[in-house]
């Protein structure tokens, strides 16, 4: 057997449209994400016993579960209880919902690091919780653990490749797409794997100089 | 809705069911474990080669390198496509189980030699010095020296991969390798509710991923503490103390 790449040239500006809608859904999941998590760790730092219970029963379910079945279940499980979500949203529902799991533990870590004299003085101030969690704590979050968090949108723009087994035309699904036409497999998911380093690349590239030109962050994102 | 599934749970919750869901249990931890063992073992390679006391070239260093940022930045239901029609184009007539096993291990070797390397980094840079100039040869200084220090930061990820592998081998059904999401979907497809089908793989799932994390996590607090109370090898001059 030959590899003929020519064959799947024609495909490459639809897999770059692709590509561009793996990382708009894992930019929407991610700050859906964030939001999340930003609640959940205010929550486990401040909120009365049962809230903090509840949060910690959802980020350990949705943590110890493969994304993949807690999509499923919302596309496949949800009719029966009468909510039919697209494609498009059960995936996106599904990716926030995760990250927000996620989200909400590397906040809490950060939550943690936050030193006691800063809270007082807030406290001093007459800061109410919800002034202190976004004037002093979220700033802090966001600085001290920006190489977490952008590592964790570059680990869910490579979990948008999911969404294909749904019918989401991002690039993994375009990917099964050419595939299914013109059956040059090898070819065609060899080329999938470079747009994806190309793209995760490009992402870690940026996400550095962001964090090199907002926060001063010194340390890598590679 | 909820006295439908109670209507149906019984003729799910059959012993065949769960035996069919148990075995596909198993093949989930057992290409999951399996590839995690030999992507750790190959990982372990790839971060010596990266050791610039160990390796003194430089290509081999840059294709470690390219080794792993390549197979940490592919998704891994591309990469098991790739494997899997890589395997069918060299016409080797493998089956699922290994597909499945390969693509594990390759996924698992870029994040154990990332692993490796950083808990390797981790010890001081004056420890190989020292150790060099002793004499001691390049291995022997890695295993006499370096990895009993640097095991401390390598352990807590590596659970963490392994159990986060037995969850990234839910992609594998894709391929229709018959562990628990496929055996899921089968069930599905033979008119089970998806509510009791895939709501009984999340607590599967749950179970296996919640009790190894709770494992591994005591395992780690116990071996790190008990080297900590161990006394260190002091490095004293004979005589010179008194």
């Amino acid at each position: 057997m030959q590899l003929q790449f020519g064959q799947i040239l024609p495909y490459l500006p639809d897999f770059l449209r692709g590509a561009l809608l793996s990382l708009q859904i894992a930019f929407l999941a991610f700050a859906m994400g964030l939001g999340i998590g930003l609640l959940g760790a205010s929550v486990l730092r401040f909120g009365p016993r049962a809230a903090r219970l509840l949060v910690r029963a959802y980020v350990g379910f949705f943590t110890n579960t493969p994304q993949l079945v807690q999509v499923f279940f919302l596309f496949y499980a949800l009719p029966e209880a009468g909510i039919l979500l697209t494609p498009f949203q059960a995936v996106l529902l599904g990716m926030t919902l995760n990250a927000g799991a996620y989200l909400t533990e590397i906040q809490r870590a950060g939550f943690d690091s936050v030193r006691r004299e800063e809270i007082e003085a807030a406290e001093t101030l007459g800061f109410s919780r919800v002034q202190m969690v976004w004037y002093v704590i979220a700033p802090h979050v966001v600085r001290t653990l920006y190489p977490a968090l952008s590592s964790q949108y570059i680990i869910m723009t490579l979990g948008t490749s999911m969404a294909a087994i749904f019918g989401v035309e991002e690039l993994t699904g375009r990917a099964l797409n050419a595939n299914a036409i013109s059956f040059r497999s090898i070819e065609i998911f060899s080329i999938t794997a470079i747009l994806y380093v190309g793209i995760t690349i490009v992402a870690s590239a940026v996400l550095f100089a962001l964090g090199r030109w907002l926060f001063r962050v010194r340390r890598g994102v590679f | 809705m909820l006295a439908q599934l109670l209507e149906e749970a019984p003729r799910f919750y059959t012993y065949w069911n769960l035996l069919f869901l148990g075995q596909a249990a198993l093949n989930t931890l057992l290409v999951s474990f399996a590839g995690c063992g030999i992507g750790y073992a190959a990982g372990f390679v790839l971060a010596l080669l990266r050791q610039r006391h160990v390796v003194t070239w430089r290509l081999p260093r840059w294709l470690s390198l390219l080794w792993t940022e390549w197979f940490r930045r592919i998704p891994f239901l591309v990469l098991l496509m790739c494997v899997f029609f890589g395997f069918q184009m060299a016409g080797a007539d493998s089956s699922l189980f290994t597909v499945a096993l390969v693509a594990v291990a390759l996924r698992m070797s870029a994040l154990a030699a990332e692993n490796i390397r950083a808990g390797l980094e981790s010890v001081p840079e004056r420890q190989w010095e020292a150790a060099l100039t002793m004499n001691m040869g390049a291995l022997s200084t890695l295993f006499r020296v370096v990895l009993p220090q640097a095991w401390r930061v390598i352990l807590p990820p590596s659970t963490i991969h392994a159990v986060s592998m037995v969850k990234e081998t839910a992609l594998v059904s894709q391929i229709g390798f018959l562990e628990l999401t496929f055996a899921a979907r089968m069930l599905n497809q033979r008119g089970f509710s998806a509510f009791l089908c895939y709501g009984t793989i999340l607590v599967i799932y749950f179970v296996i991923s919640y009790s190894f994390s709770r494992i591994g996590k005591r395992a780690e607090r116990k071996l790190v503490h008990e080297a900590r109370r161990r006394p260190a090898p002091e490095l004293t001059v004979q005589g010179a103390a008194a």
